[in-house]
This record gives C-alpha cells, structure tokens and sequence, in this order.
C-alpha cells in the first residue's frame, strides 16, 4: 500500500475477538494517527483494555484485519509489537520488582557484547542509559541505576516506563490508566511527559476513567460500550460534561449533530 | 565434601528452577536414572557415550515435566512429583532391583579420573561443582537469559510484556535442572563406581533445603546459586556431625525438615526487613 500523508498508523477494521462464547470485542473499526493523543473511555469491561491488547499482540483477533503504517499485520505477539515500536504503560505491568532499573530497561533486548565467545551483557552502556533516564525523567536524584525498582514510588515507575519508550524511539504509546494511585505532581508530570510524547510525533493512546483530565489533554476520544466503539470525537465537538453523559447513558445519549468520524 | 559437591550441583539446578518461581521434585530421581544408565549403558557405548547419553536422558526428562508443565498448564509440584514416581520406577524395572557397577577397566578410563579422581588431596566433583558455579552465575547475572529468568520469576506479566518467550526460558531451565542432577549422577559413579535402586531417594527435598537455605525465595526472582552450594555444605556437615555424635541415622532427615522450616521463615524475615515483598 502506499505511504501517503492519510494513511492512519493503526487502522482496525471490523475486528471481532471472542474468549470462547463470549464476544469480547464486536466489529470495531477505528483509526489513529501519528501525533495524535487520543483518549480510549468508557464503563469496565467496555473492550477498552482487551482492544488495546490487540494492538499490543497479546489478544489474536477472532476476525478483522489490523494495520499498521499501511501494512496489514497478520501475526500477534508482543514480540512483535514491540519490534513495530509499540510500547504499553501499565500501572501494574512492565517493570519487574525485583530487578535493577538498568537491568528492566533493557529487558527483552539487553545489549551484549562478546568476551571469549560468551554473549555477556553491556553493563556499561546499559548503567548509562538507566542513569541519563534517570536524570531526564523526573526521578529523585539519588536514585541509582542499580537500584531496584522496588524501591520507586509509582510516579518514578511510571517515569521510567515512558523513559523507556522514548529511548527505543517507539512509534505508539499506550498507556493503561497510567495516573491510578499517583499523587497530583505525579499526575501532572506523566500527563506533561504523555503530551511531549504527541509533540514529538508519537501516538499516544490514553486509556482512563478521568473524563475531564482526558479531556483537557486529548485531540480525539473514541468511546467504547460493551465491546463496541460507540463514539469518535474530537474533544472540541464534545464537552467533557457530554461525553460523561454518553458514558453514563451508553451510546442512547450520543448527540447526532456533533458525532464526527 | 564429595556428598556436598554432589548435592550442592543439584542445588543449584533446583535454585534455577525455583527462581522461575517453579519446583522440581524429580532431580533425586534423575540424579539415580542418570547413574543407572551410565552404568547399564557403559558395556555398549563406552564410558564418554555412556555419560552423553546420561545426559541427554536426564535432558529429556526435563523437557517433557517442562512441556506438561507449560502446554499441560499442569502445577510443576505435580508434573515433578508423577516424575519423581515415574522415573524411580524406571530405575527399578530397568535394573530390575539389582546393585550394578561398573567393570574394572571402565573405571580405569582417563574421564573417570577426571570426574573421580583427586587433586591436591581434594575430590574432583568439588573442582567440577566450582566451574559449574562459576559458569551459572555469569550466565544467571551477566546474560540476556539471566536477566530474563529472573524477571519471569519476579513478575511473569511484565516478562510477557517486554517479548521475552517466557515458555522457552522456563523449558531451558528445567532441562539444565534435570542435566545438572543428572551429571551429579555421574560424579557419583565416577568416585562409587556401583549403583543401587535407591540411589538418590529423599535427594530432591535436601537439593530444595539447600537452595532455601541459600536464600533463593520459593516466590521466585531471587536467589544465589553460591547461597545453594553453601545451603548444601551446611546440610551435610550436620549430617556428618550428628553421625559422629553418635545420633541415630533417622534424626537426620527430621534435621533437614526442620532447617527448611526455619530457613524459609527466615528468609521472609529478612526479605522483610529488606524491604522486598516476598
């Protein structure tokens, strides 16, 4: 397919994805574009998290077709997500405890060099790149880069996890309510970090139950209800007080007049 | 110190093991399989395609619990334990209960002083559970599988995550578990060249003692394969006090029963005050 300004960085056409019987995710067609940020609501157990799962490789889906820059993706693992540029910020997921900042930074692609034929790490480069994150993102100043990442509050795992994305240069962004549990400065760094990341021509998508603070941070929302998208907008054709409407009522309360797609 | 060196080589495969937040309960059996094939095979293959084909038994054997465990979704506590019955009965119906040992030209073999022999007065499976160590930890501490392995341990969500194949690590780590027991096995019969169906009961539950006592926490995602060697010296030279104290052979078992106990109470204790969450 040609590489042209309109092309979308993922596109999602009529995917379907059961567990079993049940249908987790029915006929979902969206798409997004590089430098945007777009807000991902709705109610628990809207598909929100399973969609993204889709696009992070770890859900195959039912049936549908998925694309990626134009390329139509037909093999699902994280592995390949993450070859692809796709970074996933969980609250929860993403750094191993009982590891050292360096040593969960480049997990699942550490850098090795050879001594006498052995593939050992890059211990150097990787303490480096863990310290320059450290220093960039937001961390306390103390913080070493043999720490272990027990040790951080959750705003710093969180700081470090969006370090990690854009060191690795990634193309997309998501981030899983990435603000549960963090303090008001916390709150406001990640969202500062979540907007450079859209200036600096990444997708960002933004899952989250914080209607006004998605809001006032995105360009599109995409609303989703029982497995459906229901809704795309853009956040100057809706208010936040309507979209809360919408999620509240289910797509029954969706304005015709300013739906865009 | 050569019932040490033995143990702490399956220790530290047990501690592996353990780190992926796994067990292996069949290593006292792998360890007595692996010796019996060693010795029934030595007559045909000779006494270095005996000990391949030791191994590659025992690698086997580690790779079909780590196949049930991981594609079965079967609890490795149960996979093991069917194994540690399985193979026993293996053994026993292989030698059909009797002692085997190896012919005396074997044993004059130049591997079966390498495995053996002594050097300045000390075992040679000391020297040979030493290099092991060495060579585990560089790869546990110092490459991409090591880091991935003990992050699978830590947390297996993020593993995944990240695109670490968490299935082949855990496979990995099971065979070098099984090949580890395996090998002590050898060690064994290269220093007491005859083999009994017996060989190697109640060892799973000392290798497991002894990686606990080393510090590596069931919880997995840490641990320290020295920590299991040394778990393994300290087991056995209680065993060998209390033998020379003249205390009954039956107490010893009770004495490694209790220490796992006590062991693992310490460790969340310490762990604790360490600030992890174990």
């Amino acid at each position: 397919m040609q590489k042209s300004e309109k092309t979308p960085l993922i596109e999602v056409k009529d995917l379907d994805l059961y567990f079993g019987m049940f249908h987790a995710l029915k006929n979902v067609s969206v798409s997004f574009n590089a430098g945007e940020l777009i807000g991902l609501v709705g109610d628990n157990g809207a598909g929100k998290t399973t969609l993204i799962r889709v696009l992070c490789g770890i859900h195959e889906p039912s049936s549908g077709e998925v694309y990626f820059d134009g390329q139509r993706v037909t093999a699902f693992h994280p592995k390949l997500a993450i070859e692809f540029g796709i970074e996933t910020i969980q609250q929860a997921v993403g750094l191993c405890d009982n590891l050292s900042i360096a040593r969960n930074f480049y997990l699942g692609r550490e850098p090795v060099k050879s001594l006498l034929g052995l593939r050992i790490f890059d211990f150097a480069l990787m303490r480096a790149k863990a310290r320059h994150v450290i220093g960039e993102f937001g961390l306390r100043d103390n913080v070493s880069a043999d720490d272990e990442v027990e040790t951080l509050s959750g705003g710093e795992r969180q700081s470090v996890k969006i370090g990690r994305a854009v060191e690795f240069k990634n193309r997309v962004v998501i981030m899983d309510e990435p603000t549960n549990h963090l303090s008001v400065r916390e709150r406001e760094h990640l969202n500062d970090l979540a907007l450079q990341l859209r200036d600096q021509g990444l997708l960002v998508i933004y899952i989250t139950h914080d209607i006004f603070q998605v809001h006032k941070l995105a360009d599109r929302i995409v609303i989703m209800e029982n497995g459906e998208k229901i809704e795309v907008t853009t956040t100057d054709a809706m208010s936040a007080e309507a979209l809360e409407d919408v999620i509240r009522q289910g797509g029954r309360a969706v304005p015709k007049k300013v739906a865009v797609q | 110190m050569h019932f040490a060196a033995i143990l702490g080589c399956i220790a530290m495969g047990q501690a592996l093991v353990i780190m992926t937040e796994e067990i292996d309960l069949s290593v006292g059996s792998v360890y007595g399989l692996t010796g019996a094939a060693f010795i029934t095979l030595e007559a045909n293959l000779g006494v270095f395609g005996a000990m391949v084909a030791g191994l590659v038994l025992a690698a086997c054997i580690g790779m079909v619990q780590a196949t049930a465990v991981l594609k079965g979704r079967v609890p490795s506590m149960i996979v093991t334990l069917g194994g540690l019955f399985a193979v026993r009965g293996i053994i026993y119906v292989w030698t059909g209960g009797t002692v085997r040992s190896l012919p005396e030209e074997a044993r004059a073999h130049w591997l079966m002083h390498l495995l053996g022999g002594e050097l300045f007065g000390i075992e040679a499976a000391l020297f040979w559970t030493l290099l092991l160590l060495a060579v585990l930890s560089l790869v546990l501490w110092r490459t991409s599988f090591g880091n991935r392995l003990l992050a699978e341990g830590g947390d297996l969500s993020t593993a995944l995550s990240q695109g670490v194949r968490t299935n082949q690590i855990k496979t990995t780590a099971f065979v070098l578990c099984s090949m580890l027991a395996g090998f002590a096995g050898i060690l064994t019969l290269a220093d007491k060249p005859q083999t009994h169906v017996t060989l190697g009961e109640l060892m799973e539950l000392e290798a497991i003692a002894a990686a606990v006592m080393g510090g590596t926490l069931l919880s997995g995602g840490r641990g320290s394969l020295l920590g299991a060697l040394l778990g393994a010296f300290i087991i056995t030279s209680v065993r060998y006090e209390l033998i020379r104290l003249g205390a009954p052979a039956a107490w010893y078992i009770s004495f490694v029963g209790l220490v796992l106990i006590a062991a693992v109470i310490f460790n969340q204790t310490l762990a604790k005050w360490a600030g992890h969450r174990a």
